[in-house]
């Protein structure tokens, strides 16, 4: 029987039974097949090679509110169900498919993965500098996945990868959380003292999903400078590599963070001013929370103690240094390298960057 | 004049940070360790002392983790508002779920045998197409749904928040796990589903509300029918995805059991709450105005491998057992009771009756 003959019948035999048959009517882009891609060598079937014909097609602006699957054919009868985000300028990053299945082939696990067994006894001191370390960045992960959960509802499914990549970030920061909470757990020490953390408002109150990502790079390229210093940092074999693995997600998101903002950009240079305004909230919330306790915690390990903490400082203020670098260097991947003329005074002081007004006394 | 390559000699030295060894005297507990076991160091195994103390009600609506110092001056509310009452989010089982969900994650990409696709008669592809359409959406809104509720967590009742963290990615590999199907093997996406009641899961103001809604009656059902995946499934790819993902759905039913026991053992007064929220959303799975044309059609279609006489004898025996799990869950939950009551919805009930 030719193929549409087959249709045709299974189309007669459901309405015989009072069974819906109108999804056999509608036209179908037929001959799709993702699979032909799915090798060993190619990752599997990665969603990008899903990414054909009109299922590739992401558009400038999505224009339904319901859950509708990219490439579906609408019922009009579906209610509208809330989204707010129909615009791609205002999420998208090309890179997102293909970090969403990074994400889940770098996948860990903190229970099985981590060498605990390696944990010893490190002194008081330590310990309870490792435990305060650890309660910060708990409270960081936390905030993190709470904040980034929220947003799940505002993205239409126009931009499906977007919302994908996004649930890995989430996990990853449940698992951020819960695995620096077993550090501070496992050794002794137990949790130090929370942050102030009006820094981490400018995350929680983001009116636009941008504001959102540009904060995010802020706190994410400052925690990632401190992840780098890992080696040095790390008492035992099990802290080297919760630095390692914590190090290789958190990458992941500033990827994303880091290209959506570039392709904002782009597409929306009008945004620029918007975006300094942004950068200049996160800015004064960090360096208004005057919280210390991070950088008093990594004097007393650079320190080998408290003795030494106040000595050891002076790296203590290096890596601060270059937690600040490390963001304007992922400003510039924005595109938003004018923002070192811009920076916060505080956070000018912390890299070592002369005063604004003083600059531009310089005649060049 | 300072020229341009001269600019970085006029790089101060950073500004050192202030030494603050307060935190070293905190009144938190000291000495508490603990040892990896069998599954390594899990959650339960750090839950101890104070820091498996879980307050029945939490103050705190700041990030700060469950046994942790307070902060020295002023902190901000991080969220409008926070769900303080462990009646409200709390399950005793959330812990050891979230450790579950980290040990069991799979990968749409590498653990799915996609080479065991073979071409299918275009009528069966097209309602395998069909209902995957219908499962990509359906899982798109259980993904939102737990995101909307994560900020108000409270941290003290931080094991709840990372289950629905855990829900959050598992959703969103189910959601890529169905598109994939569609798009693997040459169907393509149909019909969209209709609503089929998914809005009143996301428009829940209620957390306990909607868990019933979401975990126990919504994911109850796709957990039924995915364990009876064999019956639809026409090859290994598709027999491994309903497998995974219905492991995946059991994990999102037990959080909703437990933590419906923990709020009805606490606030037995909630009980009435729930069943008016069952009644609803019972109502609407079944409301043929609302019920997703393409899913009902396509799942009979399939089970009865384009028999519809025998597909909707499977149908019924289906929706049997997925009425029959429901109502279990509900007892042990301490919910029973709706059948004998009367007061489960007559569509469902009669799937009982059905031979």
């Amino acid at each position: 029987m030719p193929e549409s003959d087959v249709v045709a019948a299974a189309k007669e035999r459901l309405e015989q039974s009072g069974l819906p048959s109108n999804w056999l009517d509608i036209p179908v882009h037929w001959g799709v097949k993702a699979k032909e891609q799915a090798t060993p060598e190619n990752g599997g079937l990665r969603f990008e090679y899903l990414n054909v014909d009109i299922y590739g097609e992401v558009p400038e602006h999505w224009d339904n509110n319901t859950e509708i699957p990219r490439g579906a054919i609408p019922d009009t009868r579906t209610e509208q169900m809330g989204y707010s985000i129909f615009s791609k300028s205002e999420v998208w990053s090309d890179l997102c498919a293909g970090l969403y299945e990074d994400a889940i082939a770098d996948r860990w696990n903190s229970s099985a993965d981590i060498p605990w067994e390696s944990l010893a006894p490190i002194g008081s001191d330590l310990e309870r500098a490792v435990c305060q370390i650890a309660t910060l960045i708990s409270e960081y992960a936390w905030t993190k996945a709470q904040t980034t959960g929220r947003w799940l509802q505002e993205i239409s499914y126009g931009y499906i990868e977007v919302k994908l990549f996004l649930g890995t970030v989430v996990f990853d920061g449940a698992r951020l959380y819960e695995v620096w909470r077993k550090r501070a757990l496992a050794n002794g020490g137990g949790l130090g003292r929370g942050g102030r953390n009006w820094k981490f408002l400018p995350l929680t109150q983001s009116y636009t999903f941008s504001e959102f990502c540009v904060a995010s790079v802020m706190h994410d390229a400052m925690l990632i400078a401190l992840l780098r210093h890992g080696e040095q940092l790390a008492q035992t074999e099990a802290e080297r590599k919760i630095y390692e693995l914590c190090q290789k997600d958190i990458e992941r998101h500033l990827a994303y963070f880091v290209d959506h903002m570039r392709y904002l950009m782009l597409r929306e240079p009008e945004r620029r001013e918007e975006v300094h305004r942004y950068l200049n909230k996160a800015e004064w919330y960090l360096a208004k929370d005057g919280d210390d306790t991070l950088y008093s915690a990594l004097g007393v390990i650079m320190g080998d103690g408290r003795e030494g903490a106040e000595e050891a400082m002076a790296d203590v203020a290096e890596l601060r240094r270059e937690q600040v670098e490390t963001y304007l260097g992922y400003l510039r991947e924005c595109h938003l390298g004018d923002r070192e003329d811009r920076l916060n005074e505080e956070l000018r002081k912390w890299a070592g960057i002369m005063p604004a007004e003083e600059v531009e006394k310089i005649p060049i | 004049m300072v020229t341009a390559d001269k600019l970085d000699e006029l790089q101060l030295e950073p500004e050192v940070p202030e030494l603050d060894l307060s935190w070293l005297n905190l009144d938190t507990e000291w000495g508490v360790s603990a040892e990896p076991g069998r599954k390594g160091l899990t959650l339960q195994q750090i839950n101890k002392s104070l820091y498996g103390d879980i307050p029945a009600t939490s103050e705190d609506n700041s990030a700060r983790p469950r046994g942790a110092a307070p902060p020295e001056g002023a902190a901000p509310r991080m969220t409008p508002w926070v769900l303080g009452d462990a009646t409200e989010t709390f399950s005793e089982s959330a812990g050891l779920l979230y450790d579950e969900a980290v040990s069991r994650q799979w990968s749409s990409a590498t653990d799915i045998p996609w080479d065991t696709m073979d071409e299918l008669p275009e009528d069966i592809e097209r309602a395998m197409a069909q209902l995957c359409t219908s499962l990509t959406e359906v899982e798109f809104i259980a993904g939102d749904v737990p995101g909307k509720w994560l900020p108000r967590i409270a941290a003290d009742h931080f094991e709840s928040g990372l289950f629905l963290m855990s829900q959050v990615m598992d959703e969103a590999r189910h959601t890529d796990v169905f598109r994939k199907r569609a798009l693997a093997n040459g169907g393509g996406l149909l019909l969209q589903g209709g609503g089929g009641g998914l809005r009143q899961i996301l428009e829940a103001e209620d957390f306990t509300q909607m868990s019933s809604m979401l975990h126990i009656l919504g994911e109850g059902f796709v957990q039924s029918l995915f364990r009876l995946g064999e019956l639809i499934a026409h090859n290994e790819a598709e027999k491994r995805i309903f497998r995974l993902a219905a492991q995946d759905e059991s994990r999102h039913v037990a959080y909703g059991v437990t933590h419906l026991k923990y709020t009805l053992e606490n606030d037995p007064e909630k009980a009435e709450e729930v069943h008016w929220t069952l009644d609803m959303f019972e109502n609407s799975t079944v409301d043929p105005d609302q019920v997703n044309p393409g899913l009902a059609g396509a799942l009979v279609y399939l089970l009865g491998d384009g028999d519809v006489d025998e597909g909707w004898r499977l149908f019924w025996h289906v929706r049997r057992k997925q009425v029959l799990e429901y109502l279990h869950r509900l007892d042990v939950a301490g919910l029973g009771g709706r059948l004998e009551s009367g007061r489960l919805h007559p569509a469902l009930a009669g799937a009982l009756d059905e031979s």
